[in-house]
């Protein structure tokens, strides 16, 4: 079974370039996430889903603080996730008898919405009194597959004359993973990583309104955190507060894909095998 | 030839060599047997396909044979076709690499190899990255990275096939010096008929999976295409190679 996600990052010609020239850069930086709002704004506005909009009083650090909230749980996910896809890959990917045995189960587990396992988690954490903990865990299953799946279709294009050249000098076991194998797999890494957070803002939505999935749930069950913002806002009526955090997070993942991405997928250039 | 495998000066010996990369699977290697002395240069030649390059895995441990018996020394280096080197280090630290892998101290990786980077003609591009470097280039770094681990044998699998003339020319050249001042055992793969001549102290032609003949190269060096003996030593292989 090859769904779509593995089919994809098996291919060596993954979608994603650094902008390079001046035009690139600007339309990354600034028309482009503009763009976004500008188009959003309109919608929201034509179809009538927000009647006025007034942000002169609105808490932006609070919004600010959200977003800042989310962002320090999508990192400790990612990380996490992270931590475990890079010995998952190379268990997989170790031989072809592993390959033939987990990789069916690993592209069963991750075809199932992460989501059917949310109210589970969260009874678990609540158990615990750690509900931040079913929010970074629900993310990092989220995270976790696309990871795993890119560096895998990373590990199955590394020339075998690279193979060899380890083999001829000698460069065995953990050496070989060290200086051979993670070197090869860092664009692969640096392009899940990017389709992880994706999926990870996605997600954010869901997993920060934790009340919804607990019985008899209120508000004040949620995490603070943009998710829960944007939510609770629209439920609320609050439209401005609504849009304004929608701008907020646009403003903030524009950043990181211009900041971080960006910059780690022109680094990745580096690595790839001619 | 028996004689030829049991002679004490023999670094390299295939004795009966087979290989088959599955059961039953077709065969990649038939009954080869031949011998290298030290500090030779032997070609391997032949059609694409005939098994040349699975007798240099062989040689080099890549692969293992399937049946007969091979003898070899344990350092063995390689150069390979496409250079391989690795994309994220620059020339300076993929000579290195072997070297701090197999624990050399720091001092004497970074002595030997500059001084391996030197012999290439490489010696001011220490810190290029192999993707700023040429198909020639490239190679240099590769011979060097093999150079460096002192090796009693250094193969090459068919290391200029990428290359334009020029720089095929100017290559074949260093390797005969390095050849000289080194008295490495070089084992080369070749499809050039040419090149082989031009290179070799023998020359190893084989087709389908097993040796054809074996013919020594007899020519002074430096060896130019253009001379008569060099032309009759290659229209002696050709024959072979074609009939």
């Amino acid at each position: 079974m090859a769904t779509k996600k593995h089919i994809y990052h098996h291919g060596r010609g993954i979608g994603f370039s650094y902008p390079l020239s001046l035009q690139q850069r600007i339309y990354s930086m600034f028309i482009a996430p503009l763009a976004i709002l500008i188009i959003l704004l309109l919608l929201l506005r034509v179809l009538a889903i927000v009647p006025s909009l007034s942000f002169h009083a609105l808490p932006l650090s609070y919004l600010w603080k959200a977003l800042g909230a989310t962002f320090v749980r999508l990192v400790v996910a990612y990380f996490f996730a992270l931590f475990v896809s890079i010995p998952l890959a190379l268990l997989i990917t170790k031989s072809t008898f592993a390959e033939h045995l987990l990789l069916p189960v690993f592209d069963i587990i991750q075809s199932i919405p992460v989501l059917a396992f949310f109210p589970l988690i969260i009874l678990f954490f609540i158990h615990y009194h750690f509900l931040n903990g079913a929010a970074i865990f629900i993310i990092f299953l989220s995270m976790l597959w696309n990871i795993v799946f890119s560096i895998v279709g990373g590990l199955k294009v590394i020339p075998n004359d690279i193979k060899w050249v380890a083999h001829v000098f000698n460069i065995r076991g953990f050496a070989f993973v060290r200086e051979v194998l993670i070197p090869a797999v860092v664009p692969y890494i640096i392009t899940g990583s990017l389709l992880a957070w994706a999926q990870g803002w996605n997600i954010i939505i869901v997993a920060e309104v934790l009340h919804t999935y607990i019985p008899g749930g209120s508000a004040d069950q949620d995490l603070f955190g943009i998710g829960s913002v944007l939510v609770n806002a629209i439920a609320r009526g609050e439209h401005s507060m609504f849009v304004a955090a929608i701008v907020v997070m646009v403003l903030g993942i524009a950043f990181l894909n211009l900041f971080v991405w960006q910059k780690l997928l022109h680094y990745a250039e580096r690595f790839r095998f001619e | 030839m028996q004689n030829d495998l049991d002679s004490n000066n023999n670094v390299i010996v295939f004795d009966a060599v087979s290989k088959v990369y599955q059961p039953g699977s077709e065969i990649a290697l038939h009954d080869v047997s031949f011998a290298v002395r030290e500090g030779e240069f032997v070609c391997l030649i032949g059609p694409s396909g005939c098994g040349k390059t699975t007798a240099l895995k062989i040689i080099a441990g890549i692969e293992k044979e399937s049946s007969g018996v091979v003898v070899r020394p344990e350092k063995i280096s390689m150069v390979f076709q496409s250079g391989a080197l690795l994309p994220w280090l620059t020339a300076l630290q993929n000579v290195a690499l072997g070297l701090r892998i197999n624990h050399v101290p720091e001092h004497i990786v970074q002595k030997e190899s500059l001084k391996h980077l030197e012999m290439v003609k490489l010696h001011d591009l220490v810190n290029k990255y192999p993707r700023e470097l040429s198909g020639g280039q490239r190679q240099r770094v590769g011979i060097a990275r093999a150079l460096a681990m002192n090796p009693s044998v250094l193969l090459l699998d068919e290391p200029f096939s990428a290359l334009d003339p020029k720089t095929t020319e100017e290559l074949h050249q260093d390797l005969i010096t390095i050849w000289k001042e080194t008295k490495k055992t070089i084992v080369m793969v070749s499809h050039l008929i040419e090149e082989a001549v031009s290179l070799g102290d023998r020359v190893v032609l084989m087709n389908n999976f097993s040796i054809k003949k074996i013919f020594s190269i007899a020519l002074s060096r430096p060896r130019r295409e253009n001379e008569v003996e060099f032309s009759r030593e290659v229209s002696q292989i050709r024959r072979s190679f074609f009939s």
